[in-house]
């Protein structure tokens, strides 16, 4: 266009990551003098058409933020304090790889913890660099869609399965967010067009966000009691015989079993538990069962209760005896064109053993189902305890790419002594972040804005070489190349292409028959077609092999897994229970005197993902202060007003928020949001301390040994009782400095 | 009559995003605290019956824009073109008692103390870039009569108001669209 030519502005194509972990969002990247000054959709990018969210118009400020990372740092100061000098990428990887080989030689090669970002398109890189230095222990967050696809897997025999929004008559969206997630890629696009030609729509949530505010019925179910509820759900259905008797008969393992499981879950008990109607349990129940096209979308919700694995469990057989898997408007299977080729991945998971497995310091599903669909894994918030516990034996070297162990796993305090007593800990980010006072070293890396790779490939149709769109604005690597350049120096160079990150993606292309420089020429990169969906797949789904080492299929009888015998042979129980959330009205009444209200959080918003983004002025203007969704009725009992500094205080710590009126929301329940501990400098806005006085939702909870975690899938929860009361001005003062 | 431009807006399917509002900020190069476009909510009734709405507002190009007739410099004038309803910086002599005639709070004033706001993208070749990417397809623009086309099919209602402004929405559940509610700042 002749005002670009005018203005001097260039276009350069890309990719954004972020956020994650759906297919990038295809971007148009307008630089001036070197500088990005505004991005605009990719329309041609089959995920996002054009679309993007304000992460993405913000982002130009993420680039250029005060809080940039500029090169590699060494910690001069006590730990926790902050004191850092400059050190070279040369020095940086030489303390690395020095003190990880001589941990190897001392303690043995599984004494390294990765900890894990959310799925990232470096992910695989991190395992990658685990299995070739011996270490099962990737530490995956133990509270996050692993849990879903865990029980979904092992009761039917598919890992994750899409709801048919197109051709649903009934939507069911269930602790899930698609509107604060992935908002670009289309799914509340699809929901709402449904809506349009009349399909109806249950939300399922205990607060009324911008989903449930569409929905023709919203259920404000208390946090953690999901299970509770789709209990309640299976008896009616099976009491008022709601089921598809044919579609159990051939294709269910178990039914029968199930049938005196399930009565002494009724609506009248799940009512008290679930804070909801008797009659509306029974009205969705009904609803879902006799609507032929109706699909669920169970997010993360289901991941984050101690409950988790029984209400996974519960709402995949809840989906198969009522037919609707694999049919249209369900619950599908994806159908992959059989035309496009796969992407080579950079894991080694042909080279994990039994002993490795074994090795696992605190698996996060138990070794026996070992390793799952992303390789090995210990629980994120384990592999920090182990320092404490030194049980089985201590981790000796943690590395956080991306990710941020004092906000965004459950027992800060306990995870602030374990870094304390950690003998090292790296830091890998963009920015200056929360666990960064602790590190042994910090390494800076590059944005995406700043990068000629990877290439987007791995989740969707879409094939495209990210391209570099402004010089890097400091001493970086990117995330790639920095793993690259470590096993090098750590001798490892034999496996990681001997650092050569364009013999790198060149291997994973391979089937494709393309090189990246051959891929960099498609402006838009390469779409292939989707598929129409096939449906019934039944023979296929049901035989799929489990990623275990012994390949045993996820379902022996080769049927949906209701009565779950692979289960029962390791010591689990076979039916979906009911476990109560470490406290609770119903759980603990006798701490109702001093804690009345249940406390949750979400842990993204319209703006920020987890513990990111604060510091970005654009964003942090829309969400200033971290709040207090509380219902005003519960507020003006405790003398509180609208935007009133509080004080909310549950058994395991405290926190100073701001107290939003939220009409929402039940009266017994008020929830913050995840991630809150990063200023904005620019807009003079304060950061938070990590504990007590802090905003820092995940000091607030549990983590009792007995009753935090779920047995099979980890699952943290998030639920707490606390009491609300108005900040003195005292506490005010001291928040805003 | 020559054409007038305008905004098209479903309040059945915008989810407070803010993609419009920070496409519109970032584009334009807005400092922050300022907001040519802005996506507010209100609540009706009360728990468990309750509704939660949202609407995505800017300047609404009114046809009879109460701002032009309060601004004594003259700064402030409606296209004749495309009824696109813009300022001058020179002549703005930042007074604000436009915003005080705006029902809809819509003029902003940064730090140099001049008025602005949504020039409907003129450089863009008026195609604003807030409605490109909404997610949600909830937010497009046109002439009035290619709108008033649109709300026929999918029973949107042109917004009432003193000023006539450009701005169709569709409004299933009747939200109180009303003056005192709609607020850009």
């Amino acid at each position: 266009m002749s005002k670009q030519a005018d203005s001097g502005e260039k276009m350069i194509p890309t990719f954004c990551s972020l956020c994650g972990p759906t297919m990038g969002c295809g971007l148009n990247c307008y630089v001036k003098d070197g500088r990005l000054v505004r991005v605009e959709g990719m329309k041609e990018s089959p995920g996002n058409k054009g679309k993007l969210c304000p992460r993405a118009f913000a982002s130009m400020q993420w680039l250029y933020s005060p809080q940039r990372l500029k090169y590699p740092l060494k910690r001069t100061g006590k730990k926790g304090e902050g004191k850092f000098e400059k050190i070279s990428w040369d020095e940086a990887l030489d303390i690395i790889a020095e003190k990880l080989l001589e941990q190897k030689e001392k303690y043995g090669p599984e004494s390294l913890a990765i900890l894990s970002p959310a799925r990232r398109s470096y992910s695989d890189y991190l395992y990658r660099f685990l299995v070739v230095h011996g270490s099962p222990n990737y530490g995956h967050s133990g509270l996050c869609a692993i849990q879903r696809a865990f029980g979904f897997a092992y009761t039917l025999g598919t890992p994750m399965l899409m709801p048919d929004y197109e051709r649903a008559d009934l939507i069911i969206i269930w602790g899930a967010n698609p509107v604060y997630s992935g908002t670009p890629q289309g799914a509340i696009d699809r929901i709402l067009n449904a809506k349009d030609r009349g399909a109806r729509l249950i939300v399922i949530k205990p607060q009324i966000q911008p989903d449930a505010a569409k929905a023709d019925i919203w259920m404000p179910v208390r946090p953690g009691t999901d299970g509770a509820l789709v209990l309640a759900m299976l008896n009616v259905v099976i009491n008022e015989e709601l089921y598809d008797a044919e579609f159990i008969e051939k294709w269910c393992y178990g039914f029968d079993r199930l049938v005196p499981h399930i009565q002494k879950y009724t609506p009248e008990w799940a009512e008290p538990i679930t804070g909801l109607p008797a009659a509306q349990i029974r009205e969705v129940a009904r609803l879902y069962a006799t609507t032929r096209a109706a699909c669920i979308n169970a997010g993360n919700g289901f991941d984050q209760a101690v409950d988790s694995n029984n209400a996974v469990r519960a709402v995949a057989i809840l989906m198969a005896i009522t037919g609707h898997i694999d049919r249209p408007g369900g619950n599908i299977a994806p159908t992959m064109n059989p035309d496009m080729p796969r992407v080579k991945s950079v894991h080694l998971r042909e080279r994990y053993t039994q002993e490795m497995v074994d090795r696992l310091v605190g698996p996060e599903i138990p070794t026996c189902f070992q390793p799952f669909i992303e390789g090995t894994s210990s629980a994120y918030y384990h592999c920090l305890n182990s320092v404490l516990t030194e049980k089985p034996y201590p981790i000796r070297a943690v590395i956080a790419p991306g990710t941020q162990p004092t906000v965004i796993t459950r027992g800060t305090k306990r995870v602030i002594e374990a870094l304390e007593k950690l003998e090292f800990f790296v830091v890998i980010d963009v920015m200056q972040n929360a666990s960064m006072p602790w590190a042994d070293v910090v390494i800076p890396v590059a944005t995406m804005y700043e990068c000629d790779h990877p290439f987007e490939g791995g989740m969707g149709n879409w094939l495209m070489a990210r391209n570099q769109v402004v010089e890097r604005m400091g001493d970086y690597k990117s995330d790639y190349e920095f793993w690259l350049d470590l096993a090098v120096r750590m001798g490892y160079g034999e496996d990681f292409w001997h650092g050569s990150i364009e013999e790198c993606m060149n291997y994973q292309l391979e089937n494709f028959g393309i090189t990246m420089e051959e891929l960099r020429t498609y402006p838009n990169g390469i779409v292939f077609d989707n598929v129409p969906p096939i449906f019934e797949k039944y023979e296929r789904m049901f035989s799929l092999r489990s990623p275990r080492l012994s390949r045993a299929p996820y379902l022996p009888q080769g049927k949906v897994a209701i009565y779950n015998t692979t289960f029962e042979e390791n010591g689990f129980n076979p039916l979906p229970e009911w476990v109560e959330p470490p406290e609770s009205p119903t759980g603990t009444p006798e701490l109702l005197n001093k804690y009345p209200l249940i406390f949750s959080d979400s842990h993204t918003s319209e703006v920020y993902n987890a513990g990111w983004l604060r510091n970005v002025p654009y964003l942090r203007e829309i969400q200033p202060d971290p709040l207090l969704h509380i219902n005003p009725e519960t507020a003006k009992k405790r003398g509180i007003e609208d935007g009133d500094w509080v004080i909310v205080e549950s058994p395991h710590g405290s926190m100073k928020v701001k107290a939003k009126y939220f009409p929402g929301i039940s009266p017994d329940v008020v929830m913050g949001l995840q991630g809150w501990w990063q200023g904005c400098d620019e807009l003079g806005k304060p950061g938070y301390p990590l504990l007590d006085g802090g905003a820092n939702t995940n000091s607030m909870y549990s983590t009792d040994p007995d009753r935090a975690f779920d047995p099979l899938v980890t699952a943290m929860p998030k639920q707490t009782l606390v009491e609300v009361r108005k900040a003195t001005d005292k506490q005010v003062d001291r928040g805003k400095k | 009559m020559a054409e007038q431009y305008g905004f098209y807006y479903d309040a059945e399917r915008c989810i407070q995003c803010h993609a419009c509002e920070l496409a519109c900020k970032s584009i334009h190069g807005l400092e922050p605290g300022i907001h040519w476009r802005k996506v507010i909510e209100f609540w009706t009734g009360e728990f468990p019956a309750v509704t939660r709405t949202f609407i995505s507002l800017s300047c609404l190009h009114c046809a009879e824009p109460a701002c032009e007739k309060a601004c004594l410099p003259r700064a402030i004038t409606k296209r004749a073109e495309d009824g696109i309803v813009v300022v001058d910086k020179e002549k703005c002599n930042g007074c604000g008692d436009c915003y005080t005639a705006c029902p809809y709070g819509v003029p902003q004033f940064g730090t140099d103390g001049i008025m602005q706001k949504c020039d409907f993208c003129l450089e863009r070749g008026k195609k604003p870039a807030c409605t490109e990417p909404c997610p949600a397809n909830a937010l497009s623009y046109g002439t009035i009569e290619e709108l008033a086309k649109l709300a026929s099919e999918k029973g949107a209602e042109k917004l009432a108001g003193d000023t006539v402004p450009s701005l169709f929405i569709r409004n299933r559940r009747k939200a109180p669209f009303t003056a005192e509610n709609l607020r850009v700042g």
